[in-house]
Formats: C-alpha cells, sequence, structure tokens
C-alpha cells in the first residue's frame, strides 16, 4: 500500500509539513538571532516565508490570508498591516521591520515604504518566463533575504522529491487519462479557468497531467469564461477548486447546461478543498496533493471498503 | 432634426425614420443571429434543438441551454429597459433620464454585496429579490427625498444622482475589502449576458408582459405630461400619484433586468433617445419604437461581442460594451440633440436667503478648518490604540500624514472651485466636475497606462493623466463649439465621456486581475498615494487658484442671468464659457491625479456653501473652497482612522459623509 491510498489526505499532509516545519525549525532555533524582521504585503511571499521557517513580523490583511491562503497557519503574533494595496505606513514605521517584500503588482509602494525599511520586491509571475523556474527563483530570493538559504534548498528538493513521488504513484494506479480543466467557480454561470503561466498547470505538468485549457490565458495563468466554453471540451474532466460563492452548489443543481457537461453527465467532476491559485512553493505542495488524491481516491473500485475503525 | 441626420448620411432623399432604423438593425442582427448559429449547429438541427435537443450532442445542448436563451434575454432585456427609459424619460422630462439614474442598479447591486457578505442564506431564496428590494430601497430613498417638491423632474434627477453616488460608495468600500469574495458580483455589475438555462428568461418573461400592459393602460395620463406642471394640473391629472407609478414601474422593470443579467446601463438611455430624434414625437410612437431599438441594439452588440471576443483571454460582458459602444454614439448625438426650448424648462435653482455678511461665514469656515487640519495632524491610532497629540507623535507620524493632509485639503479645494464654477456657468445644480467627464477622462488614460505598462512610476502616471484630461477637454470643445457651450450640451457631452470610463472600469473589475486593488484603491479617492512634493504642489496651486479665481467673479455673478442679460451687460458670453471650461478642466485634472475620479466635494462644497447663504460669486468660490478642504480633510483623517489599520479612501469617506448631509438638506429643501 502506497502511503498514498491511506485516507484523510489533509492530515496526512499536515504530517508531512510537520515534519518539514520541525526539520526546518532545527535550523531556525540555529540562525534566529540573524534572521531579519520582515513585514510583506504578498500572499505568496507570506506563505514561503512561513514555509522557510520565518515567521514575518507584519502581514497585510492577516484575516484573509487565513480565509484565502490557510496554510501554512499564520502564528497569531503576526500584526496585521492593512490593505494589500495600502500598508499602513504609521503602524509598518512603528513596527520597524528590518526588511520589507513586495511583489511587482505593489511595486508602486517600493519608494515610500523604502523610507521605513529596505524594500525589495521579488516577482513570482513574469510574461514569458517559466512559472516554475521563477517560483524557485523566487523562493530562493526570498530566503535570501530571510537569511535561510539553506532551507530553501531543502524546500525546493522537497518539494520536487514529493511531485515526483506523487507523479510516480500516479503512474502506478489506473487514474483515467481524460485532461484536466482546472477552474473555479465566480458565479454560477462563470468560471476562472487555470492553463498556462498558472500554478495548477505548472503542477500539473510536473505530475505527468495534461491540462485541457490550451487557450491563451492572462498575466495571471487564467481566463475568465462562461460555462458554455468549457462544454465543447469533450474529453476534459472537470476539476473544481473550492470555496464555491454562495448559493452557486444549489443554482448548479438546476442549470440545465451544467447538467448537461459532458464531465459532470459521466459524475467524474473532481472537487478540491481552497488552495491559494497565485501561490509559492507551499501552494503548489497543497494543490499537487489534493489533486493527486482526489484523482487516485476516485479511481478505485466503488466496492472500496471503508477502513476498520 | 430628422434633416440633420439626413443631411450628414450619404443619400441625400433618404429619410431615417424609426421604422427604417429597426428594419436595418434587425437585419444586420439577423444575419449576424445567423451566421454565429450556423457555426455552432448545422441548419438541418436548428429545428431540433429549439425543442427536443439531442442529450448526447453537445453542439444541440449548448444551442438549446445557451445560445438560444441568451440571444431570446438579450432581445427582451434590451426592450424592457427602452420601455423603462421612455417611462422615466417621459415622467422627468429629461432627455437624461435612464434607468440607472434613480439609483435602481447601484441600490440592487448593493443589496446583493450585503447579502453575499452578511446573510448569503438571502441569495439561496433568490437573487432577483434581494436585488429587487435593493433597487426598491434605493428608489424609495430617491422619491422621500424629492416628495416635498411634488416629485418634479428635476428634485428627483438630483435626488437619484446623489444616492446612485452614494450606493456606488458604499459598493466600492466593501469591494475594496473583500475583493475575493465578492468576485462573482464583479461580473454580475458588468452585464454578463451569458446564460446556461431557460431559467432567466421564463423568470423575464411574464414580469414584462405585466409591466408592458400596465404601461399601455397609463398611455393616455403619461402623455399629458408633455405639458408642464401647471397645465397638467389644470387638467386635472394629479401629478404626484401619475409621476410616482409610472416611475415604480419603470423601476420595476429595470430592476427585473438588472437582478438576471446585471447593470446594462446604456441601453434605457439611448434607445429612446434616438428614436426621438428620429421623429418619434408622440408617446406611443415612442412607447413602440423605443423597445424594439433596444432589444435590437442589445442582441446587436451582443452577436458582435461574441463573434470577435472568442479569442481574447478576457471577458468582455456584455452590459459594458454597450455603455463603451453607447458612448460615442451619444457623442455624436448631442450636436444634433434639441435641447429645452422645445417644451416648458422649469430648472429651480437650489437657493437659500442671502446672507448680508458673508465675512462672518468665512472666518468660521477658516477657524474649523484650521481645527480639522491640526487634528488631523496629531490625533490618531497606533499599534498600541489611540495616541493623544504630543512632540512624539508629530515626530513620528508626519513623515505619513502631512503630505496626506495636504493633499487631502488641496484637491478637496480644487474640487470646490471646479464644482463651483461649473454649476454657476451652467445655472445646474447637478453639475459637477464629475459630470463634465474630465475625472473620468483622466481616470481611462491612467487605467489605461497602468494595465499595460507594468511597474510605472508617479512621473509617468502624472504625465498620462494630463494628456488624457486635455484630450477630454480637446473632445468637450470640439463637440461644443458648434453650440457656442451651451450648459446642457456640455454636461450631456460629459456624463458621455464619463460613460466611457464605466465600462473599463467593469472589464477591469470582472477579470479579477488582482492588480485591481491598486486602481480601485485610486479610483475610490485614497490620499495614499501622495508624496510631499506633490502634496505641496496641490495644496499650493489649491491657494493661489482660490485668490485667482476671484477675478473671474464678475463673469460668475453675470452668466447664472442668462445669455440676453449677460450680454447686454457687456459679457462675451461664448468667450466667458470656454475660459471658464478651461479652468474646470484644470482644477479637475490636478485634482484627479491626486485624489482619483470620485469627487462627491465637487458637488457638495459649492451647494453646502450657497445652502449656507454664500450667494455673490466671490463668497460662493471662497465659502465652497474652505468647505471642499474641510470636508477633504476631515473625510481622510476618519478613513484612516475608522478601520485602523486597514484604511478608507478619502474619496469614499468624503462621499458616505457628504451624501449623507447632502441628502439630509435636500429633503428639507
Amino acid at each position: 500500500m502506497t502511503p498514498l491510498s491511506m485516507r484523510g489526505d489533509n492530515l496526512r499532509f499536515q504530517l508531512l509539513a510537520l515534519a518539514l516545519l520541525v526539520l526546518l525549525a532545527g535550523s531556525y532555533n540555529a540562525s534566529a538571532a540573524d534572521t531579519p524582521r520582515i513585514a510583506t504585503v504578498d500572499w505568496t511571499i507570506a506563505e514561503t516565508l512561513l514555509a522557510l521557517g520565518v515567521t514575518p513580523v507584519g502581514v497585510a490583511q492577516t484575516d484573509a490570508y487565513r480565509e484565502w491562503v490557510g496554510a501554512p497557519p499564520l502564528p497569531d503574533e503576526v500584526v496585521d498591516i492593512g490593505l494589500r494595496a495600502q500598508p499602513n505606513r504609521e503602524l509598518l514605521a512603528q513596527l520597524a521591520p528590518d526588511r520589507i517584500l513586495l511583489s511587482p503588482m505593489f511595486s508602486t509602494l517600493a519608494p515610500s515604504l523604502g523610507r521605513i525599511a529596505p524594500t525589495d520586491t521579488v516577482a513570482l509571475y513574469t510574461p514569458g518566463s517559466d512559472l516554475w523556474t521563477r517560483l524557485k527563483s523566487a523562493t530562493r530570493e526570498i530566503a535570501a533575504i530571510a537569511d535561510h538559504e539553506a532551507e530553501a534548498d531543502t524546500l525546493l528538493a522537497w518539494l520536487d522529491a514529493h511531485l515526483a513521488l506523487l507523479r510516480q504513484t500516479l503512474d502506478t494506479q489506473d487514474i483515467s487519462d481524460r485532461p484536466l480543466l482546472v477552474v473555479q467557480f465566480i458565479d454560477d454561470r462563470h468560471v476562472r479557468v487555470f492553463g498556462e503561466h498558472s500554478l495548477y498547470n505548472a503542477v500539473m505538468q510536473r505530475l505527468g497531467l495534461e491540462n485541457a485549457w490550451q487557450e491563451e490565458t492572462n498575466y495571471w495563468g487564467f481566463s475568465t469564461v462562461g460555462l458554455e466554453a468549457l462544454a465543447k471540451l469533450d474529453d476534459a474532466r472537470l476539476v473544481v477548486i473550492e470555496p464555491l460563492p454562495v448559493g452557486v452548489d444549489e443554482r448548479l443543481s438546476s442549470s440545465a447546461l451544467w447538467q448537461h457537461l459532458p464531465s459532470v453527465r459521466r459524475d467524474e467532476v473532481l472537487t478540491l478543498p481552497p488552495v491559494w491559485s497565485f501561490g509559492g512553493a507551499p501552494s503548489a505542495a497543497r494543490f499537487a496533493d489534493h489533486l493527486s488524491h482526489a484523482l487516485i481516491d476516485d479511481a478505485k473500485p466503488p466496492t472500496h471498503e471503508a477502513p476498520d475503525a | 432634426m430628422r434633416d440633420w441626420i439626413s443631411r450628414s448620411l450619404p443619400f441625400p432623399h433618404f429619410v431615417l425614420t424609426p421604422a427604417r432604423l429597426c428594419s436595418l438593425l434587425a437585419l444586420v442582427c439577423l444575419a449576424l443571429s445567423g451566421l454565429s448559429l450556423a457555426t455552432q449547429l448545422p441548419v438541418a438541427q436548428w429545428a431540433q434543438a429549439l425543442f427536443v435537443p439531442d442529450e448526447g450532442n453537445i453542439d444541440q445542448l449548448l444551442t438549446h441551454y445557451s445560445w438560444l436563451p441568451r440571444w431570446t434575454i438579450a432581445l427582451l432585456a434590451g426592450g424592457a429597459l427602452g420601455i423603462a427609459g421612455v417611462l422615466m424619460q417621459q415622467v422627468l422630462r429629461n432627455p437624461l433620464a435612464a434607468p440607472t439614474t434613480l439609483g435602481v442598479a447601484t441600490g440592487a447591486q448593493l443589496a446583493l454585496l450585503l447579502a453575499t457578505l452578511f446573510a448569503p442564506g438571502l441569495l439561496i431564496l433568490g437573487r432577483e429579490w434581494v436585488a429587487v428590494v435593493g433597487g426598491g430601497l434605493a428608489m424609495g430613498l430617491v422619491f422621500a427625498l424629492a416628495w416635498r417638491r411634488g416629485l418634479a423632474p428635476m428634485v428627483v434627477v438630483l435626488a437619484g444622482l446623489v444616492v446612485n453616488l452614494y450606493l456606488g460608495a458604499v459598493s466600492t468600500t466593501l469591494i475594496l475589502f473583500h475583493q475575493e469574495e465578492l468576485r462573482g458580483l464583479m461580473v454580475w455589475g458588468a452585464g454578463s449576458l451569458s446564460q446556461n438555462s431557460w431559467d432567466g428568461v421564463l423568470y423575464l418573461l411574464p414580469r414584462l408582459a405585466i409591466a408592458l400592459v400596465l404601461a399601455g393602460l397609463m398611455l393616455r395620463p403619461l402623455a399629458i405630461l408633455e405639458l408642464d406642471d401647471v397645465n397638467a394640473r389644470s387638467l386635472g391629472v394629479s401629478l404626484k400619484h401619475l409621476r410616482l407609478m409610472s416611475l415604480g414601474l419603470a423601476v420595476f422593470i429595470t430592476a427585473c433586468v438588472v437582478s438576471v443579467i446585471g447593470i446594462i446601463g446604456f441601453i434605457g438611455l439611448a434607445a429612446p433617445a434616438i428614436v426621438r430624434l428620429l421623429g418619434a414625437r408622440t408617446l406611443p410612437q415612442r412607447l413602440l419604437w423605443a423597445p424594439v431599438l433596444g432589444a435590437l441594439l442589445l442582441t446587436t452588440t451582443d452577436q458582435l461581442l461574441q463573434r470577435f471576443s472568442g479569442a481574447l483571454p478576457t471577458m468582455i460582458p456584455t452590459g459594458a460594451t454597450t455603455a463603451a459602444l453607447g458612448a460615442p454614439l451619444l457623442l455624436w448625438l448631442i450636436p444634433r440633440l434639441k435641447l429645452g426650448g422645445d417644451r416648458p424648462h422649469a430648472a429651480p435653482m437650489l437657493t437659500a436667503p442671502r446672507r448680508r455678511a458673508p465675512g462672518r461665514l468665512l472666518m468660521a469656515l477658516g477657524l474649523a478648518l484650521a481645527v480639522a487640519l491640526v487634528a488631523s495632524l496629531l490625533l490618531g491610532q497606533n499599534g498600541e490604540g489611540w495616541a493623544w497629540p504630543s512632540w512624539a507623535v508629530w515626530q513620528a507620524t508626519h513623515e505619513w500624514r502631512l503630505p496626506r493632509t495636504l493633499a487631502a485639503a488641496g484637491a478637496g479645494t480644487l474640487l470646490a472651485l471646479a464644482g463651483t464654477l461649473i454649476q454657476r456657468v451652467t445655472g445646474n445644480p447637478m453639475a459637477s466636475p464629475e459630470v463634465v467627464g474630465i475625472s473620468g477622462g483622466t481616470a481611462i488614460g491612467l487605467i489605461v497606462v497602468v494595465l499595460f505598462v507594468p511597474g510605472v512610476g508617479l512621473p509617468m502616471l502624472l504625465l498620462a493623466g494630463t494628456l488624457s484630461a486635455l484630450a477630454t477637454l480637446g473632445i468637450l470643445l470640439l463637440i461644443n463649439r458648434r453650440s457656442g457651450f451651451q450648459p446642457e450640451r456640455v454636461l450631456l457631452t460629459g456624463i458621455a465621456i464619463t460613460a466611457l470610463f464605466d465600462p473599463l472600469r467593469s472589464i477591469v473589475l470582472a477579470n479579477g486581475d488582482p492588480r485591481t486593488q491598486q486602481l480601485l484603491a485610486w479610483m475610490s479617492g485614497s490620499t495614499y498615494y501622495v508624496d510631499t512634493s506633490l502634496a505641496i504642489v496641490v495644496a499650493a496651486s489649491a491657494v493661489v487658484l482660490t485668490l485667482a479665481l476671484q477675478c473671474l467673479s464678475r463673469w460668475l455673478d453675470l452668466l447664472p442671468m442668462g445669455n440676453s442679460s449677460a450680454r447686454a451687460l457687456g459679457v462675451n458670453v461664448d468667450r466667458a464659457r470656454l475660459a471658464l471650461l478651461g479652468v474646470v478642466a484644470l482644477l479637475t485634472a490636478a485634482a484627479t491625479l491626486v485624489v482619483g475620479p470620485l469627487s462627491f466635494v465637487g458637488l457638495l462644497a459649492p451647494h453646502m456653501a450657497r445652502l449656507l447663504g454664500a450667494s455673490r460669486a466671490r463668497a460662493h468660490l471662497l465659502a465652497a473652497a474652505l468647505l471642499g478642504a474641510l470636508l477633504m480633510v476631515l473625510a481622510d483623517w476618519l478613513g484612516r482612522q475608522w478601520l485602523f489599520p486597514q484604511e478608507i479612501p478619502a474619496g469614499l469617506m468624503s462621499s458616505l459623509i457628504g451624501g449623507a448631509y447632502f441628502m439630509w438638506s435636500l429633503r428639507k429643501l
């Protein structure tokens, strides 16, 4: 029995993450004195820092981080520094971090935040470059700033090994070879469908899974389309990333078009727990776990017995 | 007027009538629809797809559950908005009245936002009912505000506009803080027609049928509204009830459409205006042709859009597109539109008893501004809670607070001056820099630059903003030169230009580009991005311009008296208007660059000044400038402290405070 065929994928992932954190914590203690106090407005940078074992002193919109990114969990002592596009400078100045990290989206903040602390911009999404390469170099850039380079190597090596393991496991299982269509619902008529340049797409490539969405995508790797655009992809299998907006579940059950989508008719839609769509290494690992699990659980014969109590 | 149109067409003897235009458009629409359907499904299968689609054939299913409902709902919604527009324009006797002018669309949107965030259970009962209730409440508020004046057209439109701005500000605040949760409403807000069952059509159809019957019943009494109030009353028509009923009907129609497919505003304005221009003079004619034209306009736009937008990764909602296409059409129409003059025109200017000595008022306002400035700089929260004024607080925070306070005061002053000028020049209490379109024009330029030039810096943004403000001014002047800068036409041009800005914003929001947060913050009027040098420039120019504009007070005193009186007193009316408009444009552009296009202060400050008794131009300008600065400084401070450490932009805050005050004073008018 491979570890993946166990039930309770969340629990298993949490154990893995915990192991990783313990591993990192060892080196964290060693270098804690030198670790700069970092504040960031970007959730992807925040999750990467946490995965590297660095607790940022301030993160923008901490409540929304907990809701939309979720893992790695944000410790309570992290100060909410306000909106992502407008971090509160009076509060930041009072916090007096050693470094401030931004993503290019908020780079117009750099000159004014630079008066509080040295401010760096770490780009994860850059048009024309391979997202996976960027993800790795961005993780290393963040680690270099946080003085946690060794941890970045560990994290990225673990990520590669983990994805390779998942891919191996998927290869041994009898999963369907339909291309996947990864969507997030906007309302009951529209979805974001993720294609080239998206985190989900990069992970699927590493897992040897085919993405059914080959249309052009925007800067962030998704297209906003109506449901009817999905109906034409006969072969594709739908993967829905939660959360569903309020009421969409009910309305879909009465939507004739949804009921007639090839995937829905074949009753093979996969639903995955929330993962930050524009995330970094931790989100990539989580998405890979969720997706592989869903695929493998689904591939099992329907007569599968529940584990003994 | 018909001659105007035919003269500008290539065939001099061909007279375009509503019927001819509609037939032409119907042909285009049918051809486009046929082509689109043919690429979707072989012609032989059309009948089958319509009635009993083959469950195994995805093309037939798509046709049956997506293409056909979308086509039908476009026709229905376009027609419905046409009817609503005719009713509103008839009742309000205002060619600019439209379903969105009464705050119905924003009211419905706000209700849905609130339900999504705080009572999601209501949405499961039915989104449409939530939207209808929200739209109805907004309309009720408008009516309540205009009730004392017997729902007089001018006051209704004014109240509608204010309620619109107010609810819009509340919605924007919610969106700013809950961007991820509210994605769906962004798409809906932009008016996407895409359907995936017949539910929407089945919802809309019976409601519209009932509305149409009711409109037919009200045809005769409504026609009497062509006359002015006194004449209509003498014919024994209860104006209040008639207006209330027909407006209520129009709002119901709008709310139904809005709840199903979102905000598609322009059709309701354009269809009635175009058929009237083409010679549909009587009410029955307009009630017949406006819905037909509205239906065809919306369906044709939607067909074109589906044809050409398929390849783009960006979703372009139809509602936003009709607005984008409609704006140039409106700009083309304006020089040809007959405004005022043809029917009795009574636009009561908001007035209040004139004060003998405005000096005391100005002193009080100046004192209040000084107190507000000091409080804004020294009083605020930090990580531990409230910090009382002290030298330490000043040292720790002036680097951040000073530029923002100065910029807020400066921008408030500039907007107040611009508002005062434009209200006096046009003699129209509805006028504000925002309505003239310069804010919108500047905003368009800035959005385009932010979206297409990654990582752009402030100097580049300043340049882009200034250029687009000047371009907007150019368009304004070009279109209005022939009419000698008649006030109503200038306003109308401004609204059309602003209408270009809205769809752009909707498209950006609907696509959920994560960069929208920053745009949204700027669009809602935040002083966050202001640096010290910019703040000093803005504040200094505000002071200088306030003083310099005193020289123009003679023009400002004489122009509201009317063209002939002003001319008789030796004013070159055209040149004076041109010069004043230029000043308005520059004032607005400067303020927009600092605090975004949301300029409620430009509408509010001149009004408050007038209500406080500053009626002569000199006192009016000074009082408005002080009030504008005071309002913006207060708004900026409150916005920074209310939800600390998160910030509500000053523009939004000033709309929230100012709007409430304004509605209150409107009620007791």
